[in-house]
């Protein structure tokens, strides 16, 4: 039976822990959103797969241990989110002018969950190992 | 009954108050410690880029939908 490490385990847990909390969003209001902008529907991101999505990135950022701030790595992953959105709606006809904007949003938005919340979270739980800069 | 005395009085009483018992255990070393990064100008910039984003496209909820923030 296969073991993982505990560092990847936690390392996973707290991106998807993150990542699960921040559905409350989605979860939460989208329903009233929609109420007041019924077009607001016809795009349909998979944020359910954001847990899994930060949790992998979060692993993968203990493993690889790149040479850039936790923040800049979340604003990685944030580009590539909007870039991959972007594509999806293209790809179902929903695509909007304003989604050129989204890998820029997705970037600071991310670079900031990163950095205050990931961040420390990988710190004080032992994920970062020696590094300490967040 | 003196025996049972005896039985009793050797033994010391169940402790029934566990808190100071699990606290003993825990210790200070199953406390985590949070450090949160000083809020500095790369904050401040991320945060009003957010916002300025929001207020440039013309409609920042469906904006947001498309983000997975909504």
């Amino acid at each position: 039976m296969a073991r993982p490490r505990r560092r990847d385990l936690l390392a996973y847990l707290v991106g998807a822990g993150v990542a699960g909390t921040l559905l409350i969003g989605p979860y939460g209001l989208r329903v009233a959103v929609i109420e007041v902008i019924p077009g607001a529907a016809a795009v349909q991101p998979p944020f359910f797969l954001l847990p899994i999505l930060w949790g992998l990135w979060n692993l993968l950022w203990t493993r690889r241990q790149p040479a850039m701030s936790v923040g800049r790595w979340g604003a990685l992953l944030g580009v590539l989110a909007g870039v991959v959105v972007n594509l999806l709606f293209v790809a179902e006809g929903g695509w909007f002018r304003a989604a050129m904007l989204l890998p820029l949003f997705l970037a600071v938005v991310y670079y900031l969950i990163w950095r205050v919340v990931i961040g420390p979270l990988n710190e004080a739980l032992g994920v970062d190992g020696e590094r300490t800069a967040v | 009954m003196r025996t049972l005395g005896l039985i009793r009085a050797a033994t010391p009483p169940p402790v029934r108050d566990l808190w100071p018992r699990l606290r003993a255990r825990l210790g200070d070393d199953e406390r985590v410690h949070l450090r949160l990064p000083a809020f500095g100008w790369r904050e401040a910039s991320a945060i009003a880029v957010a916002l300025g984003t929001l207020a440039v496209v013309p409609d920042p909820l469906r904006f947001l939908v498309a983000c997975g923030l909504l």
